[in-house]
């Protein structure tokens, strides 16, 4: 635990800024490339999906497209490297998935969802991690739902609320645990604070907690390792690291929560290269870079002598403030450490480089 | 009359003149001489000099020392030239005061003018500190940048150099890849279905390393084996799930949630209000359950002389809406004329409370409160309460003969009481 000096803290230098014409949801890099897609909805009320490449110190736009939805969120975790196609989920609750070469027509199509689809993931593409591809969308209809892209029109795994129940908002989802061809989890936030862990094995819920926050994003350090720790960010500026290696029967996971600022934090992404590093953004324009440090021992025995586990700590590296209006999306880049993209509400998409992260 | 000095003595130059003047005792001060560009005066009271001079001097040059009980002027002309004489010949009065006045003016101005050029060069002063402050400042600032964005260049060329590699590994991928189509797919066709029989072999571990032994030269070739590892869709099924509850449609909040308590508090307060009633008051019209109704129906009844009705009219009132503070009151009177002392006090009491700030609106309403109150007190012999009340009235209303008298009543009472024990 190396106190770290100030002049060897990572830098947050802002590379690019882009001025976009149309309200940006989603920024995520495109694999083993060099070129970024910026996902939103225009003013007219249609999606816009635009691919940049970075040329030295200005992105240059290769191709826009437009389509009749606005464009929520999007992803590459279930295409393969070669394909490498777009997963988007738009405000229809549609998804589709895009070939970019070809994007008239989608690869895949169904109406996924009654209201609009706030947050998507993959699981399985990209040369990461094994198993059938899958895609999970998170909706305002309170569902959440698996697709798998071989099958059409049904979802292979879905979590609706019980009968009669009123449904609460899901804000976010994200996959884990998918070390091997059969394991998966899925975990879900929801506007009410409720989190929910979803063991997709054996279909059934595996844990679940309330951080009496509205939870805005959550993300597992590494979709395909056996889970190993889980950030989720809420409103009123909290975060919580849930330390996933020991369930104890009745006290869940450990954790510990730490509360950067005032207000919401919108998204939380781990440091593909190092998943004990990760960063936060927020909706006064900041982004934060934080690191996990592991306690001593991860786990203890209790009174009952059953297992439990202990929570770390999480320490500040360094804070930047980009913007006046809310970063909303955030994505490392898987080829190159320490470059990232994130998109805020004032239309503009700006590429970041974050500087000594090899020290930490 | 002032005296006037005349024993002055001056000689000439060509470009100055110099004045001595003896003071004959007097003591003099720079504030004494006023000289303007052709007027010089020395005052000093009771003494008194001055010459209109015979032409204009530089009186900003010009200097005057004072000394050995004489002043010595040194002026300077404006104009080198010979004087005739050192004051001005042919002066009449309205010439000199014109003169005096006018240099009186000038060296007005003059002083201003001194003031306002002052005041400038103050104000350069601080602009020039201001400036070198700033100067300052931004030199700091702009090494901070350089730093910054020597970082950045550095950073930059990094990204430049990855993206070249990037570049060149793609357009080495996809030659590869277009070229390895077009030769290779009628033999992939055959390959596959071959593929497919071995992978029939229930042992999947076994058939996926044979997979792995055979694989070709050509990369596609292992990528579409691994397609065929990939396991089949997951057989559908639904979770059900339960939420915590919650009544708002809203985000949950940490810091609403005291707010959020307090309107639920009230929420389930009226609907209790409500409930109460329709369960046991089903068959009560409409107007029944208007409040307002309901108090005209007491005041009726209470000028009927039916005192309970009244009070029974009241409490249904009550019921409904519990912050009436005429309500209260008009039950009071009822409770005090039907003897129940103690209620009568309780009521005047909410009332009392009720009627808080209190402002001339409910100025009637308090005096009848405070009167019914020590009515109730009196009656139940508590006279020193029933006086306080009684003075309060008063102090509110202080007009009011009745309560004027009473109060006198009872302060008889209480002397008398106290003689007695």
């Amino acid at each position: 635990m190396s106190a770290i000096v100030g002049a060897e803290r990572p830098q947050v230098v802002s590379h690019v800024q882009q001025a976009l014409s149309y309200t940006v949801f989603d920024c995520k890099w495109v694999p083993r490339s060099a070129r970024l897609l910026c996902l939103g909805s225009a003013a007219r009320g249609t999606g816009i999906v635009q691919l940049y490449e970075l040329h030295g110190a200005r992105l240059e736009l290769l191709r826009e497209i437009e389509k009749p939805k606005p464009i929520k969120c999007g992803t590459f975790g279930a295409t393969s490297l070669q394909q490498r196609y777009l997963a988007t989920g738009d405000f229809d609750g549609n998804l589709n998935i895009w070939n970019l070469e070809a994007p008239e027509i989608p690869v895949y199509s169904v109406k996924g969802h009654k209201e609009i689809i706030n947050s998507i993931d993959g699981v399985g593409g990209l040369g990461i991690g094994e198993g059938a591809p899958e895609i999970v969308t998170g909706s305002r209809d309170g569902t959440v739902k698996v697709w798998d892209p071989r099958q059409n029109d049904t979802p292979v795994a879905s979590m609706e609320p019980v009968q009669g129940e009123s449904k609460r908002d899901c804000w976010t989802v994200a996959f884990g645990n998918a070390y091997n061809q059969e394991e998966r989890v899925v975990c879900a936030g929801y506007d009410n604070g409720d989190i929910k862990l979803f063991d997709l094995k054996t279909m059934s819920l595996r844990w679940e907690t309330n951080i009496k926050n509205g939870v805005c994003s959550v993300e597992f350090d590494r979709k395909d390792i056996n889970m190993n720790k889980l950030v989720a960010t809420s409103l009123e500026g909290k975060f919580h690291v849930f330390d996933l290696r020991t369930q104890h029967p009745t006290k869940g996971f450990a954790s510990v929560s730490e509360k950067a600022q005032k207000s919401t934090i919108w998204q939380v992404r781990h440091l593909p290269q190092n998943r004990d590093i990760f960063m936060t953004s927020g909706g006064s324009g900041s982004l934060h870079l934080w690191k996990y440090e592991y306690p001593a021992q991860r786990s203890k025995k209790d009174s009952e002598g059953s297992e439990m586990g202990v929570a770390g700590s999480v320490s500040l590296l360094q804070n930047v403030t980009l913007s006046t209006q809310p970063i909303s999306s955030l994505d490392w880049s898987p080829d190159k450490k320490g470059l990232c993209v994130c998109g805020a509400f004032d239309q503009t998409v700006r590429v970041l480089i974050v500087t000594k992260l090899n020290k930490i | 009359m002032p005296v006037w000095l005349r024993e002055h003595s001056w000689r000439q130059t060509l470009t100055a003149v110099y004045l001595s003047l003896p003071l004959r005792g007097a003591r003099a001060s720079p504030s004494s001489i006023f000289c303007s560009e052709q007027y010089l005066k020395v005052s000093i009271p009771p003494f008194l000099f001055e010459a209109v001079l015979y032409a204009p001097i530089d009186d900003t040059n010009s200097t005057a020392k004072i000394g050995n009980g004489n002043i010595f002027f040194t002026l300077y002309k404006k104009e080198p030239a010979m004087w005739d004489s050192l004051t001005l010949a042919n002066t009449d009065k309205e010439k000199l005061q014109y003169l005096r006045e006018n240099a009186v003016l000038k060296a007005q101005e003059k002083a201003k003018e001194e003031t306002e050029a002052r005041k400038i060069t103050k104000q350069e002063h601080k602009k020039y500190a201001l400036e070198a402050t700033m100067k300052v400042e931004e030199a700091e600032r702009k090494r901070i940048e350089d730093l910054k964005e020597k970082e950045r260049q550095k950073v930059v060329k990094e990204l430049e150099l990855w993206k070249n590699q990037q570049k060149h590994g793609d357009k080495y991928k996809s030659i590869q890849k277009k070229g390895e189509l077009y030769q290779e797919i009628e033999p992939l066709k055959e390959r596959k279905n071959e593929k497919m029989n071995k992978t029939r072999i229930p042992n999947e571990g076994t058939s996926k390393t044979r997979l792995k032994s055979t694989k070709g030269s050509c990369s596609i070739f292992s990528q579409n084996l691994k397609e065929e590892q990939l396991p089949a869709p997951r057989a559908a099924a639904t979770i059900k799930v339960n939420f915590t509850p919650r009544v708002f449609p809203t985000a949950l909040r940490e810091s609403r949630v005291a707010e959020e308590e307090e309107w639920l508090h009230k929420q389930a307060e009226a609907r209790r209000i409500i409930n109460s009633d329709l369960s046991e008051l089903e068959d009560l019209k409409e107007e029944e359950k208007n409040p307002d109704w309901l108090k005209d129906k007491g005041n009726k009844m209470f000028a009927m002389g039916d005192y309970l009705g009244a009070v029974n009219a009241y409490n249904l009132a009550v019921r409904l809406n519990n912050s009436l503070p005429l309500l209260y009151l008009n039950r009071a009177a009822c409770h005090l004329k039907l003897r129940n002392l103690h209620k009568a006090i309780e009521d005047s009491s909410k009332a009392l409370e009720l009627l808080t700030p209190p402002v001339p609106d409910n100025e009637n309403a308090r005096v009848k409160a405070h009167v019914r109150r020590g009515t109730a007190f009196c009656q139940l012999e508590l006279y020193t309460e029933g006086l306080q009340d009684y003075e309060a009235a008063l102090k509110i209303d202080p007009r009011n003969k009745n309560i004027e008298k009473d109060a006198e009543k009872i302060r008889h009472l209480i002397q008398g009481t106290m003689q007695i024990s």
